[in-house]
């Protein structure tokens, strides 16, 4: 007697799409993209009103790590993808209802601002600096010159970029867990929470880091809010997006999320710096460690769940284990 | 900040019999400390020497889904509390508690020892001071008020031997 074994339907392997496609280089990208999006926008908002010297790590400092920042992200990108040297097609063209193609653009527009930003400040950061070129002291006149106006480039290309690492999940709605408008606004206010976590690290001056402490404190607080509403909304709206609510809240992400990222990275880094603004003494760049750790964890978490969450089934093993 | 001073250790104990009634009607456990503390153990060996955890009866228990359980989680508990009423109180920094004739290199190594100890016999009688002594006191067993009682008078017993480290 022959056996055949017959896999059919679903068991196909070849008829599902691959599941887990993105792996760690996407979420190590949007930490990174959401991180320089909060430290451009707080570095030109301050240099806007005036107060590059009293906030020397916020304006001057931070900036310098941007561009690396960048460059790892986008290194990681390009490493994900399966065709890396057709990555400039996306710059051939402009497709504005899709997130890629926001993404692509605002890259290529907050990427040499971010060298030209950080170009600004090097001799106020690295006084022995020196060089012998006409050039770049042109350039370097140049870019003080516009410095303003690069300014407000920065600061609405940065909310830009921190909304879109989280539309770039959003728009996908075949994965429920992802599709819901919440993600934008939240992805923004967590990359603005690890700027002000990184400035916080990096400044040395107390009067700064209470002030960063402050702003991080109200924008955890937002994201708090955000994340209760997201799983609210979920759990509000269709079958799909119950089920997707379930991967936090029972499910294989429970324990993760609401240890790592929203105990330890929203909610003890709040009490910390809640703590702190009431006059308590408490070292705050503890809150800015766990904040910076949750976020990356935050991402990694999102990005695996989402691909975790689908329509027909209620959700597949996480690979997370 | 001036440190505050410590709580009044009667009113101390009736807020920690109310934390352990809050986690029986809570979680439904009790409160415990040496099986989170067992089963970071194992989680670690896990990552050096897995096959060690396997073969060993007694860690080989706990190899599944080793850092899933509820003691763990109310550890973590316990150390963000603690954070934030030091932070609190004003008693934030690092130092040694030890009395007045002993090193703080010499406080360490006694420190460690008696640790270790405490760990291995909190494994041997299945609990330790929190998870033995007071849930399952709390729950009128037996065997935890037998092991309240043998605690104190072992502590009796040797409290003499090793008095030079405190006075």
């Amino acid at each position: 007697m022959h056996e055949i074994e017959i896999t059919s339907g679903r068991m196909n392997p070849e008829i599902d799409p691959i599941l887990h496609a993105w792996g760690w280089p996407i979420p190590l990208y949007l930490f990174l993209g959401g991180l320089v999006a909060g430290i451009l926008f707080f570095s030109a908002l301050f240099y806007l009103r005036n107060e590059s010297d009293k906030y020397k790590a916020g304006v001057k400092i931070a900036p310098m790590f941007a561009p690396f920042f960048l460059t790892i992200g986008l290194l990681a990108l390009l490493y994900d993808l399966s065709h890396k040297l057709y990555f400039w097609k996306l710059f051939t063209t402009i497709r504005l209802e899709s997130p890629m193609s926001w993404g692509a653009w605002t890259l290529s527009i907050i990427f040499p601002l971010s060298i030209l930003w950080s170009f600004l400040f090097i001799k106020d950061v690295f006084p022995s600096i020196s060089w012998n070129s006409k050039l770049l002291d042109q350039l370097h006149e140049l870019v003080k010159k516009f410095a303003k106006p690069i300014a407000w480039a920065l600061l609405l290309v940065s909310i830009i970029l921190g909304i879109y690492t989280g539309i770039l999940l959003s728009a996908f709605n075949a994965r429920p867990f992802w599709n819901t408008s919440i993600l934008g606004p939240l992805f923004l206010t967590s990359g603005l929470s690890t700027g002000t976590a990184f400035v916080i690290l990096l400044s040395k001056d107390h009067h700064e880091k209470l002030l960063f402490s402050r702003i991080d404190m109200w924008l955890i607080a937002v994201e708090m809010f955000l994340i209760i509403h997201l799983f609210m909304g979920f759990l509000a709206s269709i079958q799909v997006h119950e089920d997707a609510a379930h991967l936090f809240l029972g499910g294989p992400y429970t324990a993760v999320f609401w240890t790592f990222v929203f105990t330890l990275g929203l909610l003890v880094p709040f009490l910390i710096e809640l703590l702190e603004w009431r006059g308590y003494k408490l070292p705050t760049s503890l809150a800015a460690v766990l904040v910076l750790i949750g976020g990356i964890i935050f991402r990694f978490v999102v990005v695996d769940a989402g691909q975790s969450s689908r329509w027909l089934y209620k959700f597949m093993e996480s690979s997370l284990k | 900040m001036k440190e505050e001073k410590f709580w009044n250790p009667y009113l101390a104990g009736i807020g920690l019999g109310l934390t352990l009634l809050l986690a029986f009607v809570l979680v439904g456990r009790g409160l415990g400390a040496s099986g989170a503390l067992m089963r970071f153990d194992v989680w670690l060996l896990k990552l050096i020497a897995p096959g060690h955890v396997q073969a060993n009866p007694y860690f080989s228990q706990y190899a599944q889904n080793t850092l899933s359980n509820w003691l763990v989680f109310e550890v973590i508990g316990v150390m963000i509390g603690g954070f934030l009423s030091g932070g609190l109180a004003g008693r934030l920094k690092f130092k040694t508690g030890k009395g007045p004739n002993i090193s703080v290199k010499g406080r360490w190594i006694m420190a460690f020892i008696g640790g270790a100890l405490v760990g291995w016999a909190a494994r041997l009688a299945r609990g330790c001071t929190s998870g033995l002594a007071l849930t399952g006191g709390a729950t009128l067993s037996l065997g935890s008020w037998a092991f309240m009682f043998a605690v104190f008078a072992g502590a009796y017993a040797t409290a003499y031997f090793v008095r030079k480290q405190w006075i």
